[in-house]
């Protein structure tokens, strides 16, 4: 399509919206999502007895496209598919840059009539060059500027990560998610049944948008993949992208003749694909939620041997296992480490050989100091490439052991420890029953830009796929 | 006969399935390192092959409907002699007869008789999604069993190609151990290079299978070959 990455630029960035079709009986869902949208919007709404509540919410309403009194760059179509074509029409002579087709009941469906006006949608939107967003989707997402896909969904930051969706919940849902873990999306879409954009010309878009230094997405099935793999490709040369696959697309069944075909099944084939392209995989919203927050968090390394801190003898053995079983290494310390640690470590309930069992030493967070010691020591380490964390601040909070004035100071070494530390550190804050408390404690190190995450194994996968990828784009394995 | 004479042959027949011979005849053009093999449609030329070429040889029934050659004793195996070779040819073609009376039988593929390596095998399938794809793994129980193979999306660069080879689980085999020699990796990757190159070339090719490839310490050879068209 002709000027495709200028009218990307404009349906990501609209100044005005329309959405058609919205009513009571859906709770006025789009034009409430709308609701802190920084430029205008209007409805078209046809239905009298739907526009008193309409214009309740502060919205004109008009009877068509048409009639409104302005330029339009972005509408939303939430009418039944039967008259979406007349609504995609009016589109096309009115001017607007791009519309997202909310209405289902296309190709997903599999029926004849559905597939056949989802093509003919198609056909009308490609030869005006006018962008159709899905159908059968949530559309664009720019929280900068109030452009939500819900009414709740986090809005007026600006954020550096960009996400794309097949799924209108999972992109919903990873605004959401990865608000309390720190991400900020840039842009978001859920593009649908992507009958005339698709998943590469969205990743195409993010790669050139320089708002956007980290991609995630959900998808499910690309319509050209070759096409996908060269953006993927050209992607993980610039910024880190993050693919979370659902689903298995069922193969065409055909006649072969030889090993390779028999063993090349759809899973494999994705899997080597996102190897060589580079792409970082997740496989739930949890983890991309975990892997995005390490890219954007934990400083690039492409060292694999971790130094842990935990805080009792049970946490190190099982912080060691959870590490161990990754990709990532837990080594020996140099003889001069033992040392300095053998000076001032309380051996009495506590062992150091890495893992670090500091919490005897520490006080329980009294002796900061010994905390202090412990890290500069794995800093200085030249056996260890990236420093592990692990903090009782919950459980001390549970405990009532923890002070305000004990959490701030750790919060500021912490932090501080953090900026001047030259390796990979990360904190994971041993997962506890008083959920509550571990919320509280973790947004406050987010706050701080340090990447927490809820247990070991969450942390040591999230820390080993970020390595991976730092690994990648020096050009190593 | 070239390779677009090959494969022309090969669809005005309305075959899409080539012989081992034409395979390799194929490959061989394009540079991939394969063990030679000449038809021969008689005993006496199987004898006579055999003398030209040189002692040991294997003989392998040739017939566009056999893909599992040894199954029906299609194979045999060091052949010291071209009185064991006339002999074998007979035996061949009529163990094949027996097993899958239907079966065109041209005749024979004659080569010589391969110092044993390490078994890989290398392919190539078309994938509706990716396009033209290869695969890598170790031959035998590694690929038939354990299904330890690794795919590149094609065309492949050279770390594509060194990757894939180290991604498989069996690769410690290919470094050597228990006294066997370990194998030529960059010959390997060489292979693989020309194969994705090769593939690029053809896109009448739908699968192909190198299977075995017998890899050693200073260089790889296709054993067997065996090409599809779409």
């Amino acid at each position: 399509m002709k000027d495709l990455s200028q009218k990307l630029e404009r349906a990501f960035n609209p100044r005005t919206v329309a959405v058609v079709g919205d009513k009571r009986a859906m709770g006025y869902l789009w034009l409430n999502a709308l609701k802190a949208f920084v430029g205008k919007v209007y409805s078209v709404q046809i239905n009298k007895d739907e526009i008193p509540g309409i214009e309740a919410l502060g919205v004109p309403n008009y009877m068509s496209l048409l009639d409104i009194p302005d330029e339009v760059d972005y509408v939303v179509c939430a009418v039944g598919r039967a008259v979406s074509p007349r609504v995609v029409a009016d589109c096309i002579r009115k001017g607007a840059t791009a519309v997202t087709l909310f209405t289902s009941g296309f190709a997903e469906t599999e029926e004849e009539e559905g597939v056949r006006l989802q093509r003919e949608l198609g056909d009308m939107a490609r030869e005006a060059g006018l962008l159709l967003v899905g159908p059968n989707c949530m559309g664009i997402y720019n929280p900068k500027l109030g452009l939500c896909q819900s009414s709740e969904q986090p809005q007026g930051e600006a954020g550096n990560v960009g996400f794309i969706s097949q799924s209108g919940t999972h992109c919903i849902n990873f605004s959401h998610l990865g608000y309390v873990h720190g991400i900020r999306c840039s842009k978001a879409v859920s593009y649908g049944n992507a009958e005339v954009l698709d998943v590469a010309d969205y990743l195409d878009y993010m790669t050139d948008d320089p708002q956007t230094e980290v991609i995630g997405m959900y998808v499910e099935g690309p319509r050209d993949g070759r096409r996908f793999f060269e953006a993927l490709r050209r992607a993980t040369r610039l910024k880190p992208v993050v693919v979370w696959k659902g689903g298995q697309t069922e193969a065409g069944a055909r006649a072969i003749y030889s090993h390779t075909a028999a063993l090349a099944t759809e899973e494999a084939l994705w899997n080597a694909a996102m190897r060589q392209a580079g792409a970082v995989t997740a496989d739930s919203l949890e983890e991309i939620v975990d892997v995005v927050k390490a890219l954007l968090y934990i400083k690039p390394g492409t060292g694999r041997r971790v130094g842990l801190v935990a805080m009792t003898g049970g946490q190190s053995v099982v912080i060691a296992d959870a590490f161990g079983r990754t990709d990532l290494e837990v080594p020996l310390l140099t003889p001069a480490s033992y040392e300095k640690l053998a000076s001032f470590f309380n051996i009495i309930g506590g062992s150091y050989r890495n893992p670090l069992d500091a919490g005897g030493t520490m006080l329980m967070g009294f002796r900061m100091d010994n905390l202090e010691r412990m890290l500069d020591i794995l800093e200085e380490d030249a056996n260890v490439d990236a420093v592990v964390l692990e903090s009782a601040a919950p459980f001390l909070k549970s405990r009532r052991l923890m002070t305000r004035t004990l959490l701030d100071n750790l919060l500021n070494f912490v932090s501080d420890y953090k900026e001047r530390c030259q390796k990979p550190f990360l904190m994971i804050l041993q997962p506890g029953h008083l959920e509550g408390a571990m919320v509280e404690i973790r947004s406050k190190f987010l706050a701080r830009g340090i990447a927490t995450f809820a247990g070991f194994q969450q942390g040591a996968n999230a820390l080993s796929k970020a390595i991976g990828h730092h690994r990648f784009r020096a050009g190593l394995d | 006969m070239s390779t677009i004479e090959i494969i022309d042959r090969a669809k005005s027949e309305g075959r899409t399935i080539l012989t081992e011979v034409e395979s390799k005849q194929i490959l061989g053009e394009a540079g991939i390192p394969v063990a030679r093999a000449q038809l021969a449609t008689t005993r006496d030329e199987a004898a006579a092959a055999a003398g030209q070429m040189g002692l040991p040889v294997v003989l392998k029934i040739v017939s566009p409907d056999i893909s599992h050659k040894s199954d029906v004793g299609g194979v045999k195996l060091n052949l010291g002699s071209e009185e064991e070779v006339a002999a074998a040819f007979d035996e061949i073609v009529a163990a094949a007869q027996r097993a899958q009376p239907e079966a065109t039988v041209l005749g024979v593929s004659v080569q010589n008789m391969a110092r044993p390596g390490v078994e890989v095998i290398m392919g190539m399938t078309k994938d509706a999604q990716f396009g033209p794809v290869l695969m890598f793994g170790l031959g035998g129980v590694f690929v038939e069993v354990l299904k330890d193979v690794s795919f590149r999306i094609v065309p492949l660069e050279p770390r594509d190609a060194r990757q894939m080879i180290r991604d498989i689980q069996g690769f410690p085999v290919l470094e050597g151990f228990r006294g066997q020699e370990p194998a030529d990796l960059a010959a390997l990757e060489d292979m693989l290079m020309r194969l994705s190159a090769f593939v690029e070339e053809h896109p009448e090719i739908q699968e192909l299978d190198l299977n075995p490839i017998f890899a050693y310490k200073d260089g790889a050879l296709a054993v067997d070959a065996r090409i599809v068209l779409s």
